[in-house]
């Protein structure tokens, strides 16, 4: 287990060295020049030339390269080119309302899907199949933008239950993680029915059953455990893109987190920002993946025993 | 399904208890302020909160005359002004504020290392002397009338300007309101100096949630970005106040002049005469807007109340695209671009649809803030729609429309490379006197009108929305924040 742990956090750091060299030519790429964003359109030739090379923009780019790695290894992502804010403080103030709003998100998610996938599979044919994939297809169909406002009419102004938007305690995240939860639990649920739906007629289900055990254990010990690998993987993805900033409803709810960060370095084309969130939530992308393949291992032993063998 | 109830049912009960109650105002919010320190903002947001955290040596009166802030001024000679503090003015920290912090203001938004977008608009000073602690001599390498107007940054002390003081963040300055925290991002705690009074500062991007914020009483006050529609709901469906003021927001139709089709003059007069600018402000900002034919409103010192403007005549739209050789058979295509803002398209469909009366094929192409602005200074256009937020001082007409302000050195966008318009330019910074300077501005905003490198549309109404028992707010021309010195709430 351990060589397996180490094989897919090696990948991981490649993968990430190659992610930083892509996210630093693709932002030299992008149109704009930095100083010019800095200094306004008054600015004469010479002083957009001192910046120019105070910001070392005139070194060789494999020179900007090495320093950006450089300053990667020491947390160092530079300053905003507007607020002159060091980015790191940026990315620190953003993260946690970020992960917060993931995580009850995805929390909402799987509350809702697991049993509704589960009564959708185990009742097939029946209402209460119809009932839930009913509730998934609609979930799946309304936008944030529009489903965001509704609950807020409904909940806020209606019933006065929570604030309109902002970041203020539990029950601000509780409209925002219900938006986001929502989408989720649609596409999660479908996927639970799926797949234990095929899981729950195999061969050694059958057999659980034939020797006797009881129903609630046939499906949790040995159908939902095995119907979880596709699972794990949709969670994974969508931890990684809640975790990349869910701009939508962050918009929505105001909710101070990364998609809007990002959202506002791109219009203003704060290229540092943007590089600097960008790499963030590549990364996350590349954790939540390996963390997902380190699962994998752990649901089903053949997939770790299988690259042992075959190394 | 046991656990979802029990989360729901917790989260119910904090959402209940944590209801927003608070002592102090609550301002929503389009944008949050980028910086608070001076010398480097430049977006509105940034600029109207650093006009409540410092003091400036110069003000502008409604008729956008510079007037003393906390300075006075003489004209020594053409390059040569003398500063007077005129009053005893303490920053937050209870420093004492002299000329010596005025001169390390600028002194270092003046260092080209700093890299201060404002630099460009002040390098006609050459050096400063402080005379004594109150006295402030600066010496310019050119004449310059409009000097003293260009002295607007907010003073910072200069022990921490020496000490690289983060004022981005923690804002030292001498103004009515001091810092107290950024609770987290886009929220921002002010303290009034006079009464101790709290006020957070909210970012609420989208317009529906903020109006739905300030149903629930989640926020006192709002100002501005706010589509009519949502304005109109407001006043009928709460019992909000709602208060109005004509602002200096010019919006206007820009044109590439190097273009082969809108390069005509007659095809921009045909445009001009095509656009039922009043129909617009009427159905569509609810008459919250006043037709522009200039972009410094007539009642600015400089302002040109002699231009007729561009009344809707379709029939003459058609003549003078007859006379550019164009036809129903023939008709000109132009590309316009504009942002993605919802409201900014929903103008420029009307503006499509006005022009395709005429036989004018508008192709729309919408596009994010970064991406349409970088296609404008770079000049990838036929016809772009913007605005001006913020002038103050005639010089906008060089920074604008003098050939030597192509970019990149400045924002001529359009091209515009007009030997008179030139002249006028030059001739108005070479007056003796502001009434020479007034009369060469009228003559070339007339210059402007007849020629039409711009189209313009109309000045914005800034809107003031608060809750009923918020009193004491007096809206600005120019849509900045100063009213909340004096605004209380009723008990």
């Amino acid at each position: 287990m351990i060589r397996y742990l180490l094989s897919q956090l090696a990948s991981a750091v490649l993968v990430m060295i190659g992610v930083s060299c892509l996210v630093f030519f693709l932002i030299h790429l992008v149109p704009g020049d930095p100083v010019e964003v800095m200094l306004g359109e008054s600015a004469n030739p010479a002083d957009r030339e001192a910046l120019r090379q105070s910001l070392g923009l005139d070194q060789p780019l494999l020179t900007q390269l090495f320093s950006f790695f450089n300053q990667l290894l020491h947390f160092d992502f530079g300053h905003s080119l507007y607020s002159k804010q060091p980015i790191v403080d940026m990315l620190v103030e953003r993260i946690p309302a970020t992960v917060e709003l993931a995580l009850a998100g995805l929390f909402i998610a799987v509350v809702i899907a697991f049993p509704l996938g589960t009564i959708a599979a185990l009742k097939q044919g029946t209402r209460w199949d119809y009932g839930a994939m009913g509730f998934s297809l609609i979930g799946v169909s309304i936008p944030n933008f529009w489903m965001g406002p509704i609950l807020i009419l409904l909940f806020s102004i209606g019933l006065g239950w929570f604030p309109v938007s902002g970041r203020e305690g539990w029950s601000s995240l509780v409209l925002p993680a219900i938006t986001l939860g929502t989408a989720m639990a649609a596409i999660l649920s479908r996927m639970i029915r799926a797949t234990l739906l095929e899981v729950l007629g195999e061969d050694y289900i059958r057999t659980a059953r034939a020797k006797g055990l009881p129903e609630g254990l046939v499906i949790i010990r040995h159908g939902l455990r095995n119907a979880l690998l596709p699972v794990v993987t949709l969670i994974g993805l969508q931890l990684g893109t809640l975790l990349g900033g869910a701009v939508i409803t962050e918009m929505v709810f105001s909710w101070p987190g990364l998609g809007q960060l990002t959202i506002e370095s791109i219009h203003r084309r704060d290229y540092p920002v943007l590089q600097a969130c960008v790499l963030f939530i590549s990364m996350a992308y590349v954790l939540i993946n390996t963390l997902t393949d380190i699962v994998y291992g752990w649901l089903d032993p053949r997939i770790r025993l299988g690259q042992e063998t075959a190394q | 399904m046991k656990s979802v109830w029990v989360f729901l049912v917790l989260a119910l009960l904090l959402g209940c208890t944590q209801k927003t109650e608070h002592s102090g105002f609550r301002f929503g919010l389009a944008s949050a302020p980028i910086t608070l320190d001076p010398r480097f903002a430049t977006d509105a947001t940034s600029t109207r909160m650093n006009r409540l955290l410092y003091q400036r040596l110069v003000e502008f009166d409604v008729d956008m005359q510079p007037i003393p802030g906390i300075a006075t001024w003489q004209r020594l000679t053409d390059q040569h002004y003398r500063f007077f503090l005129n009053r005893n003015a303490l920053f937050h920290n209870q420093q004492t504020l002299t000329m010596a912090d005025v001169k390390a203001t600028y002194e270092s938004v003046l260092d080209p290392k700093i890299g201060s977008p404002h630099r460009a608009s002040l390098s006609m000073i050459t050096s400063m002397t402080i005379m004594d602690e109150k006295t402030l001599d600066f010496h310019l390498h050119h004449k310059d009338l409009m000097f003293p107007g260009r002295l607007l940054l907010g003073i910072l002390p200069k022990e921490q300007l020496l000490n690289e003081h983060v004022f981005n963040r923690q804002p030292i300055g001498s103004g009515s309101f001091q810092f107290k925290a950024w609770p987290e991002s886009g929220k921002l705690l002010l303290e009034r100096r006079r009464d101790g009074a709290l006020f957070e500062f909210l970012k609420v991007k989208d317009p529906t949630v903020r109006v739905l914020k300030m149903m629930r009483r989640e926020l006192d006050m709002i100002q501005n970005d706010l589509q009519p529609e949502l304005v109109a709901y407001l006043l009928e469906k709460e019992k909000l106040q709602v208060s109005t003021i004509g602002g200096t927001r010019f919006s206007y139709l820009g044109f590439n002049i190097e273009d082969p089709v809108v390069g005509q003059e007659k095809v921009r007069k045909a445009i001009a005469y095509a656009l039922d600018r009043e129909t617009i402000i009427k159905y569509v900002f609810g008459g919250a807007a006043t037709l522009a034919n200039a972009i410094l409103k007539p009642d600015h010192w400089a302002g040109a109340s002699n231009i007729p403007g561009y009344i809707y005549d379709p029939a003459a739209a058609r003549r003078f695209l007859q006379d550019a050789g164009y036809s129903s058979t023939n008709r000109p295509s132009v590309e316009y671009k504009t942002s993605s803002d919802p409201f900014r398209i929903r103008l420029a469909t009307i503006v499509q649809q006005q022009l395709a009366e005429v036989g004018i094929d508008v192709i729309l192409k919408t596009y994010d803030w970064g991406t349409f602005y970088g296609d404008i200074k770079a000049g990838r256009f036929q016809m772009f729609s913007l605005s001006w937020v913020g002038i103050k001082n005639p010089d906008i007409f060089r920074y604008a429309f003098h050939s030597a302000s192509i970019p990149p050195a400045g924002a001529n966008r359009g091209r515009f490379d007009d030997q008179q318009a030139d002249q006028f330019i030059d001739l108005a910074d070479q007056a003796s006197t502001q009434k020479e300077q007034a009369e060469y501005y009228a003559r070339l905003q007339y210059y402007l009108w007849q020629h039409l490198p711009y189209i313009p549309l109309w000045y914005e109404d800034n809107v003031f929305i608060s809750q009923p028992d918020i009193k004491g707010y007096t809206l600005a021309q120019d849509g900045n924040y100063d009213g909340l010195e004096q605004v209380y709430r009723l008990n």
